[in-house]
């Protein structure tokens, strides 16, 4: 997915099918527009599918959210409350026009979807957010660190162990952390527990969750960089400022890291999808309050209208992230031609 | 509220979450209340921090709504009022309404409203108020479940201070079902305004945030002393989460924590353990009608096959207690005087010869892992009838397929109560012939008739001789095998003083608790 508007930036101005040329900048807008146009729709074909998927598991909104005990008519009552009881074309086609006013519908237990999202969404924003510049700040720094002697006992030590972190899944980490720093040591707080506003109650309780989100994406990170550095430096241009002997700093600022800015780009990118995806466990594990558990409470409830609202502001948040990492790219590897 | 079935799966490692409907007790050795010292005089303050388990998608303020998460439960229980309360002996107590009394048929119930009862803006409550509040609750779509018999327009006020309810039939447990959905809301409350209306009872409301809520003393309460300045409810996703903030000292109590964290916090001084028994029934059914277990020997024999002392050493930790095949066994009336079934592999060989039982098939055990402790008790189940030559496979099913498919319909699976302290209870849900959770499909005309006599007993001697007998009868021949009860587990600092005991929801009665420092 990455590398769609990548490739549609750099095919387009090569392919040169337009016989005037519009201003960069204007054809820029256009790629990105309709680059968030595909987006868009492809969201919209995953929401689709997340109602017709709920459709297919056993059970529904109505059986989930029943007493042991009604009986056939109570459960149609339910079905027709929940608006069950209409074909799930119509129930997605209802819950799609609302999506541009902002209106996410309803949940099975009759709350707002909007009203059920709108502190954890923040929250878990904010604990991806802080995890994907913790993530960035430490895989540069060390994959810098091991690119500038290659094979030498830093190198080894920082590849060795980013291998290591990154075989780990997050609720490893999370378990350990937890162990270390708040049981054992009383160091930091062992749980997140929110204040009257709905946000973390101290920045106290962020430190855990991220680092249990950060780590293993650190690792994997570590190694792109430290790849890109090392395909970069085999690179002529940078052969050629090294013979006309720039210094060392000013190469690896000027030339080296630009080069690998792609790649690394990328990389990034792809954990932002991998950060919200370990936000569930992590979120579960440190009692965080963002969506990760709002998700897998409405998949159990099969909630469509709440599962939806969740993969509809997370799928626009990956592809923002997605389309900001291609427009670096694009404007990296634009540099350099 | 009784069981939830599918709101369960989010607890994971730890409790009966969804499931329970509070209960009261068979506390006679027991203390009522956690570890308190006997000198200590309940001291006035402080704020309790309370975990209870929730999931953010669950999230209801409604108190008429099905509350799947056990923090709303409480966050609703504490605010608003019930008729009755649970209780341990008896097994419901007044609340809201005072006292009340039945006509000679055991139909028509008055019950009298608490004396000085008010809203938290000072509205005195008044029987218009209750009325709308069991009409609403009537309505829902669970209503005909909770108020059991009662048809909407039965319901009616008498007066400023009563309200009379007329049931189809005779019922003598009325009370006792109003105990734990019968929330009061001024009249007309509108639905828009439900989670923040006041209510009667012995905290209000401060604020309320995704699940979570601080509410304070209601210094004008009816119901007696209130000692806590104020209680935060924090909701937890998961038993795991709520255990460490307690044993790092972020809340004060996580109610409903579970056996696992339990046998965690053993080595810890500082913590103290309140197992509220009873808390959980979880038998194996086994089909009456039709099928491998029809026959009243082979159910014998798998109720002598089985091992109850390893089942609940094993499965339960030893959070639990040994149970006798009779559901209910938190009631007064429990029948203790009849015999403990114990195991007896040479009589269950010899029942299943002359039953000429198939010991040559394997045969298949449902179950799911819908509350910790279930399917590892279909597992040992299975290794221990193995000693008696019956072949059993645990098959596990996930919940929705399993209520859909299974329940009430399978030939052996397991299943789960949450509502413990009445034998009749169990009687009128799941025994008596034409009960609409028959889960064994069990049709015995005698069991029916003590049971139909039980409930048009006025006389309460008269009618726990009534349900010894039933009880005899359930005990005999029923389809179920109850090896056990699993004990409720709360885990609190060293400060908190008079938490409940009661089992099920009963847990949520913390207007008597105090903190000590």
């Amino acid at each position: 997915m990455a590398g769609s508007l990548t490739e549609a930036v750099r095919r387009g101005p090569a392919g040169g099918s337009e016989p005037r040329p519009a201003p960069a900048v204007v054809r820029l807008l256009l790629r990105v527009a309709g680059v968030v146009a595909r987006r868009a729709l492809l969201l919209a074909v995953l929401l689709a599918f997340v109602f017709a998927a709920v459709e297919l598991l056993p059970g529904d909104a109505a059986t989930a959210t029943s007493e042991r005990g009604e009986s056939a008519a109570d459960l149609a009552e339910r079905r027709h409350l929940l608006g069950l009881d209409r074909p799930v074309q119509t129930r997605f086609w209802e819950w799609m026009t609302g999506l541009p006013t902002g209106d996410l519908g309803t949940s099975a237990r009759g709350e707002s979807v909007a009203g059920l999202l709108d502190r954890p969404f923040p929250n878990t924003l904010l604990l991806g957010g802080l995890a994907l510049l913790v993530t960035l700040v430490a895989s540069v720094a060390l994959g810098c660190w091991a690119a500038v002697r290659p094979g030498g006992r830093t190198d080894r030590a920082v590849s060795a162990s980013a291998t290591g972190v990154l075989a780990l899944p997050e609720f490893v980490v999370a378990v350990a952390l937890v162990l270390v720093f708040a049981l054992w040591t009383d160091w930091l707080p062992a749980v997140t527990l929110t204040d009257a506003d709905g946000s973390p109650a101290s920045w106290e309780m962020l430190v855990l969750p991220v680092l249990a989100l950060a780590i293993p994406q650190i690792g994997w990170n570590v190694r792109i960089v430290r790849a890109a550095l090392a395909d970069e430096a085999k690179a002529p241009h940078i052969e050629t400022a090294v013979l006309d002997g720039l210094p060392r700093h000013r190469i690896f600022t000027h030339h080296l890291l630009p080069g690998a800015l792609p790649t690394i780009a990328a990389g990034l990118a792809t954990s932002t999808g991998m950060l919200l995806g370990g936000a569930v466990v992590v979120e579960t594990i440190f009692n965080y309050p963002g969506i990760g558990s709002v998700l897998a409470g409405a998949v159990t409830d099969r909630d469509s209208p709440l599962i939806a609202g969740v993969v509809a502001v997370t799928g626009a948040v990956i592809t923002g992230v997605l389309l900001l990492a291609d427009l670096v790219r694009a404007w990296a590897s634009g540099g350099r031609s | 509220m009784y069981l939830n079935r599918r709101q369960v799966l989010w607890v994971g490692g730890g409790i009966g979450a969804a499931a329970l409907l509070a209960a009261c007790g068979d506390s006679d050795e027991a203390s009522s209340k956690s570890p308190a010292k006997e000198s200590e005089k309940p001291r006035r303050g402080g704020t309790l921090r309370v975990g209870a388990l929730g999931r953010a998608s669950a999230i209801t303020r409604d108190p008429h709504g099905t509350q799947a998460n056990e923090s709303d439960y409480l966050i609703i229980s504490l605010v608003h009022d019930t008729l009755t309360v649970p209780g341990t002996k008896p097994n419901t107590l007044p609340r809201l309404a005072a006292s009340w009394k039945a006509s000679d048929d055991l139909k028509t119930w008055t019950f009298t409203l608490a004396e000085g009862a008010k809203f938290h803006d000072g509205t005195p409550v008044t029987a218009e108020d209750v009325v709308w509040s069991l009409k609403r609750l009537r309505s829902t779509p669970a209503g005909a479940s909770r108020l059991p018999g009662i048809k909407p327009e039965n319901i009616k006020a008498e007066g400023d201070g009563a309200v009379v309810l007329v049931s189809d039939y005779a019922n003598a447990e009325l009370p006792l079902l109003l105990r734990l959905t019968t929330f009061v809301l001024k009249k007309d409350t509108a639905e828009k305004d439900l989670g923040k209306a006041p209510g009667t009872g012995p905290f209000k409301l401060d604020w309320f945030r995704s699940g979570n809520a601080r509410l304070v003393r209601n210094e004008d309460w009816y119901g007696g002393d209130v000692y806590l300045d104020a209680i935060e409810v924090k909701i937890f996703e998961s038993p795991q989460a709520m255990a460490n903030a307690l044993l790092a000292g972020q809340i004060d109590v996580a109610s409903n924590v579970g056996a696992v964290a339990a046998r965690t916090a053993e080595k810890r001084g500082d913590v103290q353990i309140v197992r509220r028994p009873n808390d959980m029934a979880m038998p194996i059914v086994m089909r009456t009608t039709d099928g491998p277990f029809a026959d009243p020997k082979v159910r014998e024999a798998l109720r002598l096959a089985v091992d109850r002392e390893a089942m609940v050493k094993q499965v339960l930790s030893g959070y639990g207690t040994v149970a006798n095949d009779i559901l209910g066994t938190g009631d007064p009336a429990y029948a203790k005087d009849i015999p403990q079934r114990t195991r007896d592999l040479a009589k269950a060989k010899s029942l299943l010869k002359e039953a000429g039982f198939d010991l040559s098939k394997t045969y298949k055990l449902l179950t799911t892992e819908d509350i910790p402790g279930l399917a590892e008790a279909a597992t040992l189940f299975t290794s221990q009838v193995r000693e008696a030559g019956v072949k059993v496979e645990v098959v596990k099913q996930e919940s929705a397929t399993f209520w859909e498919k299974t329940w009430l319909k399978g030939d052996l699976y397991t299943t789960y109560w949450g509502t413990n302290d009445s034998v009749a209870f169990f009687a009128s849900k799941t025994m008596v012939s034409d009960s609409g959770q028959n889960e064994a499909g069990w049709k015995n005309p005698e069991f029916d008739a003590a049971y139909k006599k039980a409930m048009a007993t006025k006389d309460a001697a008269e009618r726990a001789k009534v349900l010894h007998e039933l009880q005899q009868i359930e005990y005999d021949e029923s389809g179920y095998l109850l090896w056990g009860m699993a004990d409720g587990i709360d885990l609190a600092g060293a400060a908190v003083r008079d938490l409940p005991t009661l089992p099920g929801y009963g847990r949520v009665q913390l207007e008597t608790a105090w903190l000590a420092r």
